[in-house]
C-alpha cells in the first residue's frame, strides 16, 4: 500500500473534534438571541465530536506521515471539514438541501465567502455565527498549512522563502514549526480580537462585530446583513474594515516583525512594498476614475474605489458599493483584480502577488538576458536569488491556474451561463474572492445557479484553496504509482 | 628593535626590507626554505624555518623580546593565530593580515584587541579603496591622500595641450594659474628627474604633484586633461578584489563584471545586485566589445594573472578607454606601468605593505608610500618638540639635496612651503625622499 491511511484518519478525526467543538460556541448565541437553533447546533457538534473521537481513539498510529500522507491529509482534511461543516444548516432547516448546504460551507471553509442564501438577515442567529465561525476556522487552516504543512511539500508562494536557506534571509520565525505556528496563532487571534473591539467602539452591536472580525480577519467576506458593508455605511466603520483586510493580506510573518518593531525587516518584503504599492496606486486611480464616471462626493469614490480594491485583492469580498454599476471600463479592471491576490502567508486566496513579482520580474530580466547572452541575471526577491527550479514550479502555477480559469468557464457556459457571469463565477471560486461580475456580481448571490454549477464551483473553491497542487497531485497517475 | 615578520612572500618580503633600512632587527619566520634563503642572501635579516603558529617556534625566534609582530602569511586563519599567540607570549604589538572583511568592521575592534590582535591589515580592501580612489579622480593614475585627504599627492601624465609644457618650473608661478601645487618628481622614460627650477617640462613626462584638496580640479585643466565624467566601469575578473571593488564601485557606476568560471559568476550574482555579470573568458576580445568595451570609461583587470591583466588593459587602451588599471602580481612589473601604456598597475601586495609600514613607524612617521616607477619614498613626519628644524626658515636647514618638502599641515591649515617657511612644532612634514637620504631624515626628525 502506497499511501498509509491510518495517519490519515487519525488527522481528520482530529479536526472533526476541534469542529464539533467549535460548533458548541454558538449555542451562547442561539440561548441569548432565542433563535431556537441550539439544538441543531448541539447535535452536529457531538456528531463531530463523537466520531472525530472515535477516529482518533480507535484507529492506530501508523508511521511517519510522509509527503503522499500530507497531501491526502490536506485535501480530505478540508473534504472531512465541510462535510461536518454543513450538518448545522441542514439539521436546522435553514438550507433544506445537501447541495446549497456544501456550497456554503465550502465557500465558508475556503475563506470565498460566495453565499447562496437569499434572506442572511433571516437566518437564527447561532446558525449566521456558525457561518461566520467557517470562515475563521477556515483561515486558521490556511495558517497552519502555510506555516507546517506547504513548506514540507515545497508550494504555496511561501517556498521562496522556507525551501532552501536556514540562513537570515529564511522568513521562518522560529527555528521549530510548532513555535512559528503558535507565533502566528497568536496574531491571528490577537488581531481579530483588536478588531472585534475596535468595530465595537466603533459603533456595531457586539453580535455583528464579532461576525464582522471573524470574516475580516480570515479574508473571508460573510456579512450577516443582506447588504453586505453597504448596510455599514458609516464611514468610520469601513475605513476600520479596510484597514484590517489590508493587514489579513499582508504576510503575518511581516506582521509579526512589524509588532516586534522591527520596521526595517517590514519594508525589506518586495513583496509587501509591492502590495502597498498596489493597494494605494489603485486606490487613488480608480478613486478617480469612479469621481468622474458618477457623481459622488469625492471622499466617497475614494472610499468606496478603495474598499472594493482592497475586498477584492486580499479576495475577502465584503461590498460597500456595486463596482459592476460604475462603468463598464471599471467592472473589467475589476474583473482583473480578482486575480492577484495579497501576499503569501496569509490567509488571502488567489494567485498572490508574490508570484506575479516574480513572473514580471523574472520576465523584465529576459529582455537583459536577451541582450547580454553571457551573462549571467539571477532574479533576486528581497535581495536573495530564487532558484530556477522555484521560478519553473511558480510559472507553471500561474499557467495552469489561466488553464484551470479556462477550463472552468467553459464548462460552465455549458452549463448555462452568459459569458460575463461564468468568467465572473469562475474567477471568484477560484480566487476565493466572494463577488464576481455579470449576474454574480457584488449585489447578487448564488442562490440561483443550478447543482451542477454549484457543485462545480465548489471544486474550484477547493482548488484554488489549497493551491491546486495540492489537489490536482491526487489526479495524478505518479500519486498511485510506486515510480 | 627586535620586529618578527611571520611569512617571507612579497608583503614580508617589502616590509623586510623597508624595515632593515632603518636598522631593525628582523627575524623573519616562513615554512619555505626556498624564500628565506633568498631573504637571507638580499637583505641583512634572520630567517626561521617553520610554522609561525608554533609556540616552539615563537619561542625559537625569542617572541618576548619583540616589539612588534607581523603575521603576514596567505593564511588568515595562520595568521590570526600566529598574533594571538605571540601576543600572549610577550609580543608587545601585532599585526595580521586578513582576508574576510567582516573583520575589519568598527564593531569586531573591541574583540580582536580582546584576543590579542592590535590592527588587522586586509589587502584586498586597501587595494578595492585605492582603485575606487582612482576612478573618481580618474585623470590621475596615482592618489595619495595624507592627513584624510588634506593633502593629496597625485600623479599624471602631461599631454600635449597642458599649459605646462615646455615651461621652466620656477616659471610656473608667472602663469598666474592660482593653483597651489609642488612637483616632486617627474618620470621621463626610465629616468627619475628630482625638479629643480630650471627643470622644463615636457610632453608626455609624468609628474607628480603635492596639491591641496581643493585644487584638484585645477589640476586636472592644467595638465591638459578634459574632465571626465566616469559613468561606465569594465571590470576583468570576479576575483576576491574584483568583487571587493565592484561592491565600492557598483553604486555610483554602471558595473560590468566579467569572469570566466561560471560557479564564480553565479556567486558574484548573489553578492552584487547592479552589476552586469558576464560568463566569459578574458581573451575574448570580441566578446568585451560585445560587452561595450569601446563605451566604457574606466577599465580595471583584476585577474590573478598579472599578464593577462596587463594585455587586456592595452586593448582596453587601444579601443579608446579612457583610462585602465590592471592589477599586478609581480613587483618587477610595478615600475614598468607609464613606460607599457597601462595607466596605473596596482599591486595589492605592496600597498599592504606599505600600509603596515607606517603601522610600525607610527609616532615617527605618520605615512609612507612608494610611487609607480620611482625609486623613492614619500614619508609624513611630524616635527617634535625642540627640533633644531624649528629654529630656522627651510632654506637655511641643510636639507638633503636628495630629499624634498612637498606639503606641511599644522592643525587645520595646509601649506605648500617655500624657501622662507618656517616649521613648528607638531608640524606634520610631506617629505619625497630617494633612499639614501632617509637615514638623514630620520636623524633630522628625530
Amino acid at each position: 500500500m502506497l499511501v498509509d491511511l491510518r495517519p490519515v484518519l487519525r488527522v481528520i478525526g482530529v479536526l472533526l473534534l476541534l469542529i464539533g467543538g467549535l460548533m458548541l460556541t454558538g449555542i451562547p448565541f442561539s440561548l441569548l438571541y432565542k433563535s431556537g437553533d441550539a439544538l441543531p447546533l448541539l447535535s452536529s457538534g457531538l456528531i463531530g465530536i463523537v466520531i472525530g473521537g472515535a477516529l482518533w481513539y480507535g484507529v492506530p498510529r501508523g508511521k511517519n506521515i510522509k509527503k503522499r500522507e500530507g497531501y491526502l491529509i490536506v485535501g480530505m482534511g478540508w473534504l472531512a471539514m465541510v462535510s461536518f461543516g454543513m450538518l448545522p444548516y441542514l439539521l436546522s432547516g435553514v438550507i433544506p438541501n445537501v447541495t446549497d448546504a456544501f456550497f456554503e460551507t465550502v465557500s465558508g471553509m475556503t475563506t470565498t465567502g460566495a453565499s447562496i442564501l437569499n434572506d442572511i438577515e433571516a437566518v437564527p442567529k447561532g446558525i449566521l455565527y456558525w457561518r461566520s465561525l467557517t470562515q475563521w476556522i477556515g483561515g486558521m487552516g490556511i495558517i497552519v498549512l502555510t506555516v507546517a504543512i506547504f513548506p514540507l511539500l515545497g508550494i504555496g508562494g511561501i517556498e521562496l522563502f522556507v525551501a532552501e536557506a536556514p540562513g537570515p534571509t529564511s522568513d521562518k520565525l522560529h527555528p521549530r514549526i510548532q513555535e512559528t505556528a503558535k507565533r502566528l496563532w497568536f496574531i491571528y487571534v490577537g488581531l481579530t480580537a483588536v478588531l472585534i473591539v475596535v468595530l465595537y467602539l466603533c459603533g456595531m452591536s457586539g453580535y455583528d462585530a464579532i461576525n464582522h472580525g471573524l470574516t475580516t480577519m480570515a479574508t473571508g467576506g460573510f456579512s450577516t446583513k443582506n447588504a453586505s458593508m453597504a448596510y455599514f455605511s458609516s464611514p468610520l466603520i469601513q475605513y476600520v474594515i479596510i484597514f484590517f483586510m489590508f493587514l489579513a493580506g499582508t504576510n503575518y510573518t511581516v506582521i509579526y516583525f512589524g509588532l516586534k518593531g522591527r520596521f526595517k525587516q517590514v519594508w525589506k518584503s518586495e513583496e509587501f512594498r509591492a502590495y502597498l504599492g498596489l493597494v494605494v496606486f489603485l486606490s487613488i486611480t480608480l478613486g478617480l476614475g469612479v469621481y468622474t464616471a458618477i457623481e459622488l462626493p469625492f471622499e466617497q469614490a475614494f472610499r468606496d474605489s478603495c474598499f472594493q480594491i482592497v475586498s477584492l485583492i486580499t479576495t475577502t469580498g465584503f461590498v460597500s458599493a456595486d463596482y459592476t454599476s460604475w462603468s463598464d471600463g471599471l467592472t473589467m479592471i475589476f474583473f482583473i483584480l480578482l486575480f492577484l491576490g495579497a501576499c503569501a502567508g496569509s490567509t488571502s486566496g488567489g494567485i498572490k502577488l508574490i508570484r506575479h513579482l516574480v513572473f514580471f520580474k523574472n520576465s523584465l530580466l529576459e529582455f537583459k538576458r536577451i541582450l547580454h547572452p553571457r551573462a549571467i541575471i539571477p532574479l533576486k526577491i528581497n535581495g536573495t536569488v530564487v532558484r530556477g527550479r522555484v521560478i519553473t514550479h511558480i510559472i507553471i502555477f500561474l499557467l495552469l491556474y489561466l488553464i484551470l480559469f479556462v477550463i472552468g468557464v467553459v464548462v460552465v457556459s455549458f452549463m448555462g451561463l452568459d459569458f460575463a457571469t461564468a468568467i465572473g463565477a469562475v474567477a471568484t471560486s477560484l480566487g476565493n474572492v466572494g463577488p464576481g461580475i455579470g449576474k454574480v456580481g457584488p449585489v447578487d448571490n448564488f442562490a440561483w445557479l443550478s447543482g451542477e454549477i454549484k457543485w462545480f464551483l465548489s471544486f474550484l473553491m477547493l482548488l484554488g484553496r489549497l493551491e491546486l497542487f495540492t489537489i490536482l497531485v491526487l489526479f495524478s497517475p505518479y500519486f498511485w504509482r510506486s515510480n | 628593535m627586535k620586529i618578527i615578520i611571520a611569512g617571507a612572500g612579497d608583503i614580508g618580503f617589502h616590509l623586510a626590507e623597508l624595515l632593515t633600512m632603518e636598522n631593525q632587527d628582523i627575524v623573519l619566520i616562513d615554512t619555505n626554505q626556498e624564500v628565506l634563503d633568498y631573504a637571507a642572501t638580499h637583505l641583512d635579516v634572520m630567517t626561521l624555518r617553520g610554522d609561525s603558529a608554533s609556540v616552539d617556534i615563537l619561542q625559537q625566534a625569542e617572541v618576548q623580546k619583540a616589539r612588534l609582530l607581523l603575521a603576514v602569511t596567505t593564511s588568515e586563519k595562520n595568521n590570526l593565530m600566529t598574533a594571538i599567540l605571540a601576543k600572549k607570549m610577550g609580543a608587545k604589538q601585532t599585526i595580521a593580515r586578513v582576508t574576510n572583511e567582516e573583520y575589519l568592521a568598527e564593531a569586531q575592534q573591541q574583540t580582536f584587541h580582546e584576543l590579542g590582535i592590535d590592527t588587522l591589515i586586509s589587502p584586498r580592501k586597501l587595494a578595492a579603496e585605492e582603485i575606487r580612489r582612482l576612478v573618481n579622480q580618474c585623470s590621475f593614475t596615482d592618489i595619495f591622500e595624507f592627513e584624510a585627504g588634506k593633502i593629496n599627492l597625485v600623479g599624471t601624465t602631461l599631454d600635449e595641450s597642458s599649459q605646462l609644457v615646455n615651461t621652466r618650473l620656477s616659471e610656473i608661478e608667472d602663469l598666474n594659474i592660482d593653483v597651489n601645487l609642488r612637483p616632486i618628481a617627474i618620470l621621463r622614460g626610465h629616468q627619475t628627474i628630482i625638479p629643480r627650477g630650471n627643470t622644463v617640462l615636457q610632453r608626455n613626462d609624468h609628474i607628480y604633484f603635492i596639491t591641496k584638496k581643493n585644487n584638484m580640479d585645477r589640476l586636472v585643466d592644467l595638465v591638459g586633461k578634459q574632465r571626465k565624467r566616469v559613468k561606465r566601469v569594465m571590470i576583468l575578473g570576479g576575483t576576491g578584489l574584483g568583487l571587493a571593488t565592484a561592491q565600492r564601485l557598483e553604486k555610483e557606476y554602471d558595473v560590468t563584471i566579467i569572469d570566466n568560471r561560471r560557479t564564480r559568476c553565479k556567486q558574484l550574482s548573489e553578492v552584487l545586485n547592479n552589476s552586469l555579470i558576464i560568463n566569459g573568458d578574458a581573451n575574448n576580445i570580441e566578446l568585451l566589445v560585445e560587452e561595450g568595451l569601446d563605451n566604457m570609461d574606466v577599465f580595471i583587470a583584476l585577474t590573478d594573472n598579472s599578464e593577462t591583466n596587463i594585455i587586456a588593459s592595452l586593448t582596453a587602451k587601444n579601443h579608446g578607454v579612457h583610462k585602465t588599471i590592471a592589477q599586478v602580481e609581480n613587483k618587477e612589473y610595478t615600475h614598468i606601468s607609464q613606460n607599457i601604456g597601462v595607466d596605473t598597475l596596482i599591486n595589492k601586495k605592496l600597498i599592504a605593505a606599505n600600509n603596515i609600514f607606517r603601522f610600525v613607524r607610527k609616532g615617527q612617521i605618520e605615512a609612507i608610500t612608494s610611487l609607480n616607477g620611482v625609486d623613492a619614498e614619500i614619508i609624513e613626519y611630524v616635527v617634535h618638540k625642540n627640533n633644531r628644524l624649528t629654529r630656522n626658515p627651510l632654506k637655511e636647514l641643510h636639507f638633503p639635496k636628495t630629499a624634498l618638502i612637498g606639503g606641511v599641515i599644522r592643525g587645520q591649515k595646509t601649506f605648500i612651503p617655500d624657501g622662507e617657511f618656517q616649521l613648528q612644532y607638531e608640524d606634520k612634514v610631506i617629505v619625497f625622499a630617494l633612499p639614501e637620504a632617509i637615514g638623514k631624515l630620520e636623524k633630522l626628525f628625530r
